[in-house]
């Protein structure tokens, strides 16, 4: 189970502020607490204007890098701004993200071909969000044919295969849990990841919806999760999920991560 | 070169894929089985009062336990033969109609790791039975009876009581989740255990070791 950090991310009011007013201990404080709170990647993205995107990159890996050992998911819609960001990063950590849009995934799989960088890779292309399994599938593949043309292992890969909100869909989440079986019985050492809190869009009580989609999506193979690590609830239900799928034998990752105070009573 | 410290460490932290090569390296290092076996008793008591006071969880014990049989088969051939390391024999088993074994098999293991030779009954064992075990086992200390049910706890009266006509001068320790030190007084029963980390001290104490 990979938890990815989502909290230092100016598209979130309170750290769009921090940002704007240059607040490092604000920052600092994020990359501590989610360190502290299991996560194994400190997603790092400015949301900001695109003049000063890699200034502000630049402030917030450094920040970062500075409070913690986790390694930084470097992540920007603008595929250039994470090619420049990952140089910056002392360690090799995750590159958020490619698509089949356009020819970014050639620029950025050229970028950590030779590296132990991870990359998320979304399953949408030029013509946009596919509609149906059968259509993401097809953009799968052809990410699996890039990856395989450029030397990256399925192992290096988590893909996202776009998590929609729930309250518009018609069949629940049922396409989307097909993809991941597809995707898991085609490469089984793949990751599959997911931005969790897209399912509760325009809904109540969002923690709730967020959980119950945690535990399914999990159940069909979702192992990689972008959330905040600081939501005990979802931290407890993600780690007795993986008890209960029978991954995690005497429940001794359930019962370590109550003790450092993961989740609590 | 180990030494008993890293051993136990392994033991109380469940680690049985390290034990083994721990325990061979103590001996190596020229320590004596018996101390090794000593303070890997030592470490599963510490591990049942942890339990008993609720720091740890019943998988904790489980590997710990576990743990401790992967050293004790390190230390077995070079102990083959010597029988001043066995506590006794404990024959226990859960009472006449009541199926219930997770409570008792962690029983078996705790008193197990803590020196005794276990005879497993089984579960839904008839008071006879349990005489019958006693006979045909070699130094029998200890008789054990379980019970999970309050609609079983006549069937626990009656294997004690069973034991105590055939051999008057038998240890016989309870317990289960219905069963009160009361209860087990009244029943005539030596001792009562509350749960499986205490349940290795008190079987200890009622054999005077």
């Amino acid at each position: 189970m990979i938890i990815i950090g989502e909290k230092i991310n100016g598209a979130i009011p309170s750290t769009g502020k921090a940002i704007a007013e240059k607040d490092a201990e604000f920052i600092r404080n994020l990359a501590i607490k989610q360190t502290e709170a299991g996560a194994d990647y400190i997603d790092v993205c400015a949301s900001v204007d695109d003049d000063i995107e890699m200034e502000t990159m630049k402030w917030l890996i450094d920040i970062v890098q500075d409070a913690t050992d986790v390694p930084i998911a470097v992540d920007s819609p603008n595929v250039i701004t994470c090619i420049e960001s990952l140089k910056l990063c002392k360690k090799p950590g995750l590159f958020n993200s490619v698509s089949m849009e356009g020819d970014k995934i050639d620029a950025a799989f050229k970028a950590i071909a030779d590296t132990k960088w991870e990359c998320v890779a979304l399953l949408n292309s030029d013509k946009g969000i596919p509609k149906t399994a059968k259509d993401r599938l097809d953009v799968f593949h052809d990410i699996m044919a890039k990856c395989k043309e450029y030397g990256i292992d399925p192992s290096r890969m988590h893909i996202d295969p776009l998590i929609e909100m729930l309250c518009t869909s018609e069949d629940g989440i049922n396409m989307v849990t097909e993809v991941i079986r597809e995707i898991k019985k085609a490469y089984p050492t793949i990751h599959v990841t997911g931005a969790v809190s897209n399912i509760s869009f325009n809904l109540p009580a969002r923690r709730i919806a967020n959980q119950a989609f945690a535990v399914l999506a999990m159940n069909a193979g979702m192992d990689s999760f972008i959330l905040d690590p600081l939501n005990k609830d979802m931290m407890g239900m993600l780690f007795a999920t993986e008890a209960m799928m029978g991954e995690d034998e005497y429940c001794m990752e359930y019962i370590g991560a109550f003790r450092e105070g993961i989740f609590t009573k | 070169m180990s030494t008993i410290a890293e051993v136990k460490t392994l033991v109380e932290t469940g680690k049985s894929k390290k034990v083994g090569a721990a325990v061979q390296g103590a001996l190596d290092a020229g320590l004596a089985a018996q101390s090794i076996l000593d303070g890997m008793i030592e470490s599963m008591g510490v591990v049942g009062e942890k339990f008993s006071a609720g720091e740890i969880f019943v998988p904790e014990m489980l590997i710990a336990a576990k743990a401790m049989s992967k050293g004790v088969e390190v230390l077995k051939p070079v102990m083959a033969g010597d029988n001043a390391t066995s506590l006794g024999t404990c024959v226990m088993g859960t009472v006449a109609g009541d199926l219930h074994d997770i409570g008792k098999n962690l029983v078996v293991m705790m008193l197990e790791s803590s020196g005794f030779d276990m005879v497993d009954l089984g579960v839904d064992v008839p008071a006879d039975k349990f005489v019958e075990a006693v006979k045909e086992n070699d130094n029998v200390v200890l008789v054990a009876c379980s019970g999970l049910l309050t609609t079983t706890m006549p069937a626990l009266k009656e294997a004690v009581q069973t034991v105590k006509a055939a051999y008057p001068d038998m240890k016989v320790i309870v317990g289960g989740a219905p069963v009160t030190p009361e209860y087990a007084a009244e029943i005539g029963a030596d001792g009562y255990a509350p749960d499986a980390g205490s349940s290795a001290a008190k079987a200890k104490q009622l054999i005077g070791a």
